[in-house]
């Protein structure tokens, strides 16, 4: 009984903030709900939803930022542990910093810093390309080049976390694990696949899990530096639920959004709670 | 399998924290909004409350230049000032900006958290008018001032018959040109500054434009902004005065820039881009940015400007040079049409009689006090609304931006499904200039879905 009444602040807390705002949030996407107006309107705000090529466009670029940001988060913050989870502990301290610095400053800050970096008229982009005779590009004006522009951003602020998480695994993981496949003669390539990449995968599984969602809510970024364009090349659902609801007082149509964006996220995480869960111990 | 189910029960907890964002409103506001009470009953009502002692909450967006560069400060002095003559109304002072005051807003009315009042323009206020929330401001309007302001301001600030912004200070929307570089590179001549009303041509300014490329190449000659909508009426004028156009109709019932001239003009700026004539990168850059460029004298023209937004600049300028305020040219260098900026205040129907009384003593106050209403009128750095108020500045610019209301156009603000409207114009500029159209493609693209947006919200009204 204590011990339920120990959980009952925690409790509370969600409730009054978790799942009243989540429930009224999927009650809301049934109505026309505006400045003005409060009708219930059924499923309309969905249907409209499919109909809106906006929209569409915007669940495919944040689709597409997840399909190509979460994996090389992955990649590249396991190549980087793998490489400085042996160094001496100054050395360790040192990296894990340089990488988890921009995770924990302000979004804003480095958004408007990256903003810079890209200026298509003073921006050090441009300056370096151009010591090399390239023209100078509009990194954010050109629907060629603007998402992949985002992309790097947002991969630099994503990968903090994942390395700290990752170094902590890799030195949980018993070495006489890899002593004994050294003796065996096995190659870095096979240790890394039989041994450390299994033993990884409770780490794995959060670090993918919660990339993901990260990435499907990407939103600061996006205002920041694009608003979403250019010709909506870099909007994603969760800005388009923003500009619905903030921009445009149509709050019915915007919790449709963000219903159908929790939608998506939980189906995925479930395909990625089934192909990378699995229960490790050692 | 026990851990598997654990699992999906947090998914499916963490996943819908997305619906979580736009769940933070509460529902009442439209059903509560209580409808506004005619001008004429709310007055003896009003009066009587507001003698008791009353807290309103003035919501302002930096109108009023900043005193000591410091945000709020003027506006403080005028509360102090109000209070002096109305001891029983508190006023609690909020400043907004400009980047995130419209959605602050838009929360704060949908949560049943708006404030009593307001300054601002009409582009927000009139859609808050059609949208019954706010009170009609009739009764404050005598024949005096009715008289005094031109119909075109009264159009703006009306719903109907209801007025519900309360207009005060204005000023043309122009361009304005750095003459510091122009003279630095004796090209003076090039720009229309010996002729009283600065009118030019299209081809004038392209000779302009070209000068400062020749000479001056680390200047950009001038500058074009589409990355979101706010300053998005600079665009507007731009592209109407190149091409001879309007931008809606003059009823404001249809779009009207989508001709063959505007659309040649769209293309010659995606050129102007190409030939390093205007700043690169324009879909990626906000008013904000191109301003910014024109401060730090790395722009020879900028196309959002005003004398208000003048004398807001003074303390922004990054190196010192001569502003001098342009009409957009014309293409065949007919007389500019400029939309004029507007500003005036509004009082949101919180449903308490006695908060709007107080919130229009607060609004007189600020307009019409002997000796506070021209001193806030100079601080805001425009004209004012009022025919018989002019010479307040001592200052050739403001001179020529008085002598050029005459080249005033009504703005589309006031057009039914305005908001929505905004929302398509920078998309379709950025598909010019990114050369995903051609500017025509552009301009009857923009066209079809403002039209709509218009059809939608008229229908919307009845």
């Amino acid at each position: 009984m204590m011990s339920y009444l120990f959980l009952l602040p925690a409790f509370g807390f969600f409730l009054l903030f978790v799942a009243y705002p989540m429930i009224k949030g999927v009650y809301i996407s049934f109505f026309d709900y505006s400045l003005r107006d409060f009708s219930f309107i059924g499923l309309d705000n969905y249907i409209s939803l499919f109909k809106d090529d906006n929209f569409i466009k915007s669940m495919g670029n944040t689709l597409l930022l997840v399909v190509i940001t979460v994996p090389i988060v992955i990649i590249f913050s396991l190549f980087v542990s793998m490489n400085i989870y042996k160094k001496k502990e100054f050395a360790r301290s040192f990296f894990r910093g340089v990488f988890y610095l921009p995770a924990v400053s302000s979004v804003v800050s480095i958004t408007v810093v990256w903003g810079w970096i890209y200026h298509p008229n003073y921006g050090i982009l441009n300056y370096l390309t151009g010591l090399f005779g390239m023209e100078p590009v509009s990194w954010l004006g050109d629907t060629r080049t603007a998402l992949l522009a985002i992309i790097v951003v947002l991969i630099t602020t994503s990968v903090g976390q994942p390395i700290i998480l990752y170094v902590a695994s890799i030195g949980n993981i018993p070495t006489f694990y890899i002593e004994a496949a050294e003796i065996d003669r096995a190659t870095p390539w096979q240790i890394f696949r039989k041994i450390l990449w299994p033993m990884l995968m409770p780490t794995n599984l959060y670090i993918i899990v919660i990339t993901t969602i990260n990435t499907f809510q990407c939103f600061a970024l996006i205002q920041l530096l694009t608003s979403g364009g250019p010709v909506y090349s870099t909007s994603t659902v969760m800005y388009g639920v923003y500009e619905q609801a903030f921009m445009l007082g149509h709050f019915g149509y915007a919790s449709a959004m963000g219903v159908i964006l929790a939608i998506v996220i939980g189906i995925i995480s479930i395909i990625q709670f089934k192909y990378f869960g699995s229960d490790v111990e050692y | 399998m026990k851990a598997m189910k654990k699992g999906l029960m947090s998914i499916v907890g963490v996943a819908l924290l997305g619906t979580q964002l736009v769940a933070c409103g509460n529902t009442n506001t439209a059903n509560s909004a209580v409808t506004p009470s005619n001008a004429d009953k709310t007055e003896p009502a009003a009066t009587e409350a507001a003698a008791k002692p009353v807290e309103i909450t003035w919501w302002n967006f930096p109108s009023f230049q900043a005193l000591d560069g410091e945000v709020g400060k003027y506006e403080k002095e005028i509360i102090a000032a109000f209070n002096e003559k109305n001891p029983e109304i508190k006023v609690n002072l909020e400043m907004i900006t400009f980047e995130g005051g419209p959605e602050k807003l838009n929360v704060a009315i949908a949560s049943n958290t708006a404030p009593d009042v307001i300054y601002d323009a009409p582009g927000r206020i009139i859609d808050w008018g059609k949208k019954d929330l706010l009170a009609p401001l009739n009764d404050m309007v005598t024949d005096e001032v009715k008289n005094d302001i031109s119909e075109a301001f009264w159009k703006q600030s009306s719903v109907s018959d209801n007025i519900f912004m309360y207009p005060i200070n204005t000023a043309p929307f122009m361009m304005a040109v750095n003459k510091t570089i122009f003279e630095k590179i004796g090209a003076l001549d090039l720009l229309p500054l010996d002729k009283e009303d600065r009118t030019w041509t299209f081809e004038e300014y392209k000779k302009a434009l070209e000068a400062v490329k020749e000479k001056a190449p680390d200047v950009i000659p001038t500058g074009f902004f589409a990355k979101s909508q706010a300053g998005d009426q600079g665009t507007r004028a731009y592209l109407a005065n190149l091409g001879v156009s309007r931008f809606l109709n003059e009823d404001n019932s249809a779009v009207a820039i989508n001709t063959d001239n505007a659309a040649k003009a769209l293309d010659w700026i995606v050129q102007a881009t190409k030939d390093k004539l205007s700043v690169s990168g324009a879909a990626s850059l906000a008013a904000a940015d191109v301003n910014d460029l024109f401060l730090q004298g790395k722009l020879a023209f900028t196309l959002n400007y005003s004398a208000v937004l003048k004398a807001q600049n003074v303390s922004k300028k990054m190196v010192q040079f001569e502003d001098i305020l342009l009409p957009f040219p014309t293409l065949d260098g007919s007389e500019p049409k400029l939309e004029p900026y507007l500003g005036g205040m509004a009082v949101f129907n919180n449903g308490d009689e006695a908060k709007i009384a107080a919130s229009k003593k607060l609004i007189d106050f600020i307009a019409n006090d002997p000796v506070w209403g021209k001193k806030n009128l100079i601080q805001t750095g425009g004209l004012s609304v009022r025919n018989s108020i002019t010479g307040l500045y001592d200052d050739p610019e403001y001179k020529y931006a008085e002598y050029a209301r005459k080249f005033t156009t009504d703005a589309p603000t006031i057009a039914d499904g305005y908001a929505d409207i905004r929302t398509f114009w920078f998309p379709e500029l950025q598909r010019a200039l990114t050369g995903g159209a051609t500017g025509k493609e552009a301009l009857d693209s923009f066209a079809t879905k403002a039209n709509e947006a218009i059809t939608k919200a008229k229908a919307a009204m009845k």
